[in-house]
C-alpha cells in the first residue's frame, strides 16, 4: 500500500517536528510530503507536491489557513485539508468548514485522536 | 241765511206796499163818499207793520200816508182834524218804530252771539252734543260727524241710546249729571256708524230752563282711543319692564327724587325685605338723612353712575349701577341694579393670594424662569435668572430672548421654541447660554406657552457642570469600551497562545506512552496528561465567559432526553465518584425537552462534578429532576462540608471561591458555577442553591422544556 503524502502547514517549529514525529510513530502510513510556516507558502506548496492530505494551522501570517484552505480548494476541490488549531469556538469552526476543510482537529490532541482523525478522512475519501 | 233775509225782505215789502195802495185806495173811496173819519185807523195797519219790520223808517211811511191823507181828506175834512190825526199816526209810527229799532238790536246782540256760540261750536275739535231731559239728540256737531259717522241730520231728534256700547250708559250719565250737575273726565265706550267702538272721554253740564228746571245736557266728548291705545301700550311695556326686572338675577330698585321706594324686584325683596313705599336710607340703611355715598343727586342731574359698595350688615359687596329713569310725569327716579359680587371679589382675592403665592415661587425656583413675550422679549424673570445671566432684571427689561442664546444654537432654538408654542417639540431644548461678558454657560431650557400660546415661560437649567461631567464620563466610557475591546482581543490571543503550547505537551505525553516506559516514567505522563488536560479545561471555561459576556454565545437547539443526558455524564463522571467511594443516585421521569444539548451537558457535568468534588468519601450524590410541566426542576445534592451561608449568594459570581486560601483542597478557578448561571440563564431558567454547613448542598436549576 502507498504512503499517503501529508503536506504539514504549521507555523510553529515545534509543532511542526511533533506532527512528522507522530507521523512516524503511524509509519507504515504516512509520509510527509513537506511543510509550509504559511498559507502562501500552503498554497504553492500544494500546487508543487499535490499531497494527499494537508494539516493546515488557522493562525498564521502573510496568508491566515481559511484563506489558504479557500486558495487550495480553488484550485483542487478534491484536496484533503484537515485544520489543526487551538481555536476551538464553534465560530471559528464553523468559518473553517465553510472555507472547504474536511476536518477540524482542536490542539492539544494526543497521537490517537490525530491518527483516527486522518485514517476516518482518508477512509472516507477511498470510499 | 242772507238769502231767506233778502226773500223775507221782498215779502214784507210787498205787504207793505199792497197794504199802503189798499189803505190809499180805501182812504179815496171813502173820501168821495164824504166819509173821513173812520178811514184813518186803516192806515194803522201798514205804519204798524213797517215799525216793527222796518223800526225808524216806519216813520216814513206814516209821513207819507198823512201827506196823502191830508191831500185826499182835504175837500171834506177840516184841516186841524186832518193835522191832529196824521201828526198821531207819525208819532205812533216814531213810537212804534223805536221801540222796534230797540228791540231788534237786543236781538241782533242776540244773534251775533248765538253765531259767535255756533262757530265755537262747529270749529271745536271735541264733540258737542246737545241731549234733553228724554234723551234725545238737539245738537251735533262737526266734530261729532267726524268720529261717530252719523250727520246732524240723521241724529237730530233720535235717541242717543243707539250710541252706547252699553244700552244702560245713556241712562247712567244723565243720572250722574242730574245728580252732580255735571260729568268730568267719563270714559266711555260709543259705537259709531260703523258699529266700531270708540273710546271717549266726556265731560258734561246740566242745561236748566230760566227757572232752574233741568231741560238737557251739554256734552263735550273727545275720541281718545288713540290715547287708550297708546296708554295700553305704555302700560303693557311698564309691564314687560316690570317683568324684566323682576326676573332678572340682579337686584333692582326704583327710587324717585325724594328717596322713596318706588319698586323693588324680587331679588332684592328677598334679600332686603320688601321696602316698597319707604324711604330707602331709612329702610336699607337705618339712617336719618340721606347716605353719604349715595348718588341720588348726580343721578338726578341725568348721570349713570357705576360704584361698588360694601354692605357691612351684610358683609357683601354690591356693584351698583345707577340710572336716571324718567316718569310719565316728567320726574326722574333712580333705578339701581344691583349685582352681588361677593363671590367675585372673594375670588379675586383668591387670585390676588395665588398670584402672589406663585410669583413667590416663580421668584425664588431654583431655576432661572423668564417670561418671553410674543415679540421674543423677556418681560419677567426670577432671582436665578439674574444670576444665571449676570444682569441685574432692570437690565434684562427689554433685552429679547434670542440674545441670550449663542449664535450657533439660535436657529434650533428658534424652531423649537415655535414648535412648543404650536404644542409640540420634545420637551427640553439643550444649548448655549450667552450670559453677561460673554461668558456661555450650558443650559437645558424648557419653554411652555401660556395665555393663549402668545407668551412662554421659559425654565433653564445650568446643566454647565453636568454638561463637563458627561463629557468626561463619555470619555471614560469611550476608554472603557476600548479597553474592554482590549482585554477581548487580548483573552482571545492569550488563548489561543496559552493552548498552542498545550499542545506538543499533550502530544508528546501520548506519544511517549509508545515507548517501552517504567511504570514510574508511565505514571509521570499520565501525571503531565492530567495536568494538561486541567490547564485546558480552566482556558476553555474563561473563553467561554468572555464569549458569554460579549454575547456571542448563542443556543443550538435540538431535541433530546434528560435522563440521557444526565446517564452520559455521570458515567464519564463515574470514574471520579468511584475513587472517592461515592455513590451516585439519579431519580428521573423520562422527559423530552428542546434545548442546547452541549450546554445542557456542561450544566450536569459542572453540578455534579462540583458535587463530587465537595463530597467526603462514601458520601451521596443525588440527581433529582422533576417535571413541572412548562419546565423541569433539577436539583443535585450533596453530602459535603456545605457552604457558610453569606457566600451563598456569591457562589455564581465569576472567579468566586468560598475558600480563597492557596492551601485549599481542590484546584479551580471558580468559573464552574458561573457559566452554569450563564447557560441556565440563556434557557430562560433560574439557578440557586442552600446549604447546611457539614451536612451538604442542594443546587436547584429550572429548565423551560420548549424555548419560545
Amino acid at each position: 500500500m502507498q504512503k499517503k503524502r501529508i503536506l504539514i502547514v504549521e507555523d510553529a517549529a515545534y509543532m511542526r517536528e511533533m506532527l512528522v514525529e507522530m507521523l512516524e510513530q503511524e509509519g507504515k502510513k504516512y509520509e510527509v510530503a513537506g511543510f509550509a510556516v504559511d498559507g502562501k507558502e500552503a498554497v504553492e506548496k500544494y500546487k508543487e507536491l499535490k499531497p494527499d492530505l494537508v494539516t493546515m494551522d488557522l493562525v498564521m501570517e502573510v496568508m491566515d489557513g481559511i484563506q489558504a484552505i479557500r486558495e487550495i480548494k480553488k484550485h483542487d476541490p478534491n484536496a484533503l485539508i484537515l485544520v489543526i488549531t487551538a481555536l476551538g469556538t464553534p465560530e471559528q469552526r464553523k468559518a473553517a468548514l465553510e472555507a472547504g476543510a474536511d476536518e477540524y482537529l482542536w490542539k492539544p490532541f494526543t497521537i490517537k485522536n490525530l491518527s483516527d482523525m486522518l485514517e476516518k478522512l482518508l477512509r472516507k475519501r477511498e470510499e | 241765511m242772507e238769502k231767506s233775509g233778502v226773500k223775507e225782505l221782498n215779502h214784507r215789502f210787498l205787504i207793505l206796499f199792497f197794504a199802503v195802495l189798499a189803505c190809499a185806495i180805501l182812504t179815496f173811496y171813502f173820501a168821495s163818499k164824504g166819509e173821513t173819519r173812520v178811514y184813518t185807523h186803516l192806515f194803522y195797519i201798514p205804519i204798524l207793520l213797517a215799525g216793527v219790520w222796518y223800526r225808524k223808517k216806519a216813520i216814513y211811511i206814516a209821513l207819507f200816508l198823512s201827506f196823502f191823507y191830508i191831500i185826499v181828506t182835504y175837500p171834506w175834512t177840516h184841516p186841524s182834524d186832518v193835522f191832529a190825526r196824521s201828526t198821531i199816526l207819525v208819532a205812533v209810527a216814531y213810537v212804534l218804530g223805536f221801540v222796534s229799532e230797540k228791540r231788534a238790536k237786543g236781538e241782533e246782540k242776540l244773534k251775533e252771539t248765538k253765531y259767535y256760540l255756533d262757530d265755537i261750536i262747529k270749529s271745536s275739535a271735541d264733540a258737542i252734543v246737545v241731549v234733553d231731559m228724554e234723551g234725545i239728540v238737539r245738537s251735533w256737531n262737526k266734530a261729532a260727524e267726524d268720529y261717530m259717522g252719523y250727520t246732524a241730520d240723521e241724529v237730530i231728534g233720535t235717541s242717543n241710546k243707539k250710541f252706547f256700547a252699553d244700552p244702560e250708559e245713556a241712562e247712567r250719565i244723565m243720572e250722574i249729571a242730574l245728580r252732580a250737575g255735571e260729568l268730568k273726565n267719563y270714559r266711555t265706550t260709543v259705537l259709531n256708524k260703523d258699529k266700531k267702538p270708540v273710546h271717549i272721554n266726556m265731560s258734561a253740564a246740566l242745561l236748566k230752563d230760566k227757572n232752574g228746571a233741568p231741560v238737557g245736557t251739554v256734552r263735550v266728548s273727545r275720541d281718545v282711543t288713540k290715547e287708550m291705545e297708546l296708554e295700553k301700550k305704555i302700560k303693557e311695556e311698564r309691564d314687560n319692564l316690570n317683568l324684566i326686572l323682576e326676573s332678572m338675577a340682579d337686584g333692582v330698585y326704583i327710587v324717585s327724587k325724594d328717596y322713596k321706594v318706588e319698586f323693588m324686584n324680587k331679588v332684592l325683596i328677598d334679600e332686603f325685605g320688601d321696602q316698597v313705599g319707604g324711604i330707602c336710607y331709612k329702610m336699607f340703611h337705618d339712617r336719618e338723612e340721606p347716605c353719604p355715598l349715595c348718588k341720588n343727586t348726580e343721578v338726578m342731574k341725568e348721570k349713570t353712575m357705576r360704584w361698588e359698595w360694601h354692605s357691612r350688615r351684610k358683609n357683601k359687596t354690591y356693584d351698583l349701577i345707577e340710572t336716571p329713569l324718567k316718569n310719565i310725569d316728567g320726574t326722574i327716579s333712580k333705578l339701581t341694579i344691583f349685582r352681588d359680587i361677593s363671590k367675585r371679589k372673594q375670588m379675586e382675592e383668591e387670585l390676588k393670594e395665588a398670584k402672589e403665592r406663585y410669583m413667590v415661587i416663580f421668584e425664588h425656583a431654583l431655576t432661572a424662569l423668564c417670561v418671553i413675550e410674543e415679540d421674543k422679549k423677556v418681560s419677567l424673570v426670577n432671582k436665578e435668572f439674574e444670576t444665571l445671566s449676570g444682569y441685574s432684571r432692570e437690565e434684562i427689561e427689554g433685552k429679547k430672548w434670542t440674545e441670550f442664546i449663542a449664535e450657533e444654537d439660535l436657529e434650533r432654538v428658534n424652531k423649537y421654541h415655535d414648535e412648543r408654542k404650536k404644542g409640540g417639540a420634545p420637551a427640553c431644548c439643550v444649548f448655549k447660554f450667552v450670559s453677561r461678558n460673554g461668558e456661555i454657560k450650558h443650559v437645558n431650557t424648557c419653554i411652555e406657552p401660556i395665555l393663549d400660546a402668545k407668551r412662554c415661560i421659559a425654565s433653564l437649567l445650568d446643566i454647565t457642570e453636568l454638561k463637563m461631567k458627561e463629557d468626561d464620563l463619555r470619555e471614560t466610557c469611550e476608554k472603557l469600551a476600548e479597553l474592554d475591546k482590549m482585554k477581548r482581543d487580548f483573552l482571545n490571543v492569550a488563548y489561543h497562545e496559552m493552548r498552542s503550547p498545550l499542545a506538543p505537551i499533550v502530544g508528546y505525553a501520548s506519544l511517549l506512552e509508545r515507548f517501552k516506559l517504567t511504570d514510574r516514567g508511565r505514571k509521570y505522563i499520565h501525571n503531565i496528561e492530567k495536568c494538561a488536560r486541567q490547564l485546558e479545561k480552566m482556558i476553555n471555561r474563561m473563553l467561554e465567559l468572555a464569549r458569554i459576556d460579549s454575547r456571542k454565545v448563542e443556543l443550538i437547539l435540538e431535541e433530546f432526553s434528560i435522563p440521557g443526558v444526565v446517564w452520559e455524564v455521570v458515567k464519564s463522571l463515574e470514574p471520579e465518584a468511584k475513587k472517592k467511594k461515592q455513590k451516585i443516585s439519579i431519580v428521573i421521569p423520562e422527559i423530552e425537552i428542546q434545548a442546547d444539548k452541549l450546554k445542557t451537558v456542561a450544566i450536569f457535568t459542572n453540578l455534579i462534578s462540583n458535587a463530587i468534588k465537595y463530597t467526603l468519601e462514601k458520601g451521596i450524590i443525588n440527581v433529582m429532576i422533576e417535571d413541572r410541566g412548562e419546565d423541569i426542576r433539577v436539583c443535585v445534592t450533596d453530602t459535603g462540608i456545605g457552604i457558610p451561608e453569606e457566600h451563598l449568594p456569591m457562589i455564581f459570581e465569576r472567579f468566586y471561591m468560598v475558600d480563597t486560601s492557596l492551601t485549599r483542597k481542590s484546584g479551580s478557578l471558580g468559573l464552574g458555577l458561573s457559566i452554569v448561571k450563564e447557560y441556565v440563564k440563556l434557557h430562560g431558567g433560574r439557578v440557586w442553591a442552600t446549604s447546611e454547613l457539614e451536612k451538604g448542598s442542594k443546587f436547584f436549576f429550572t429548565m423551560p422544556k420548549r424555548q419560545k
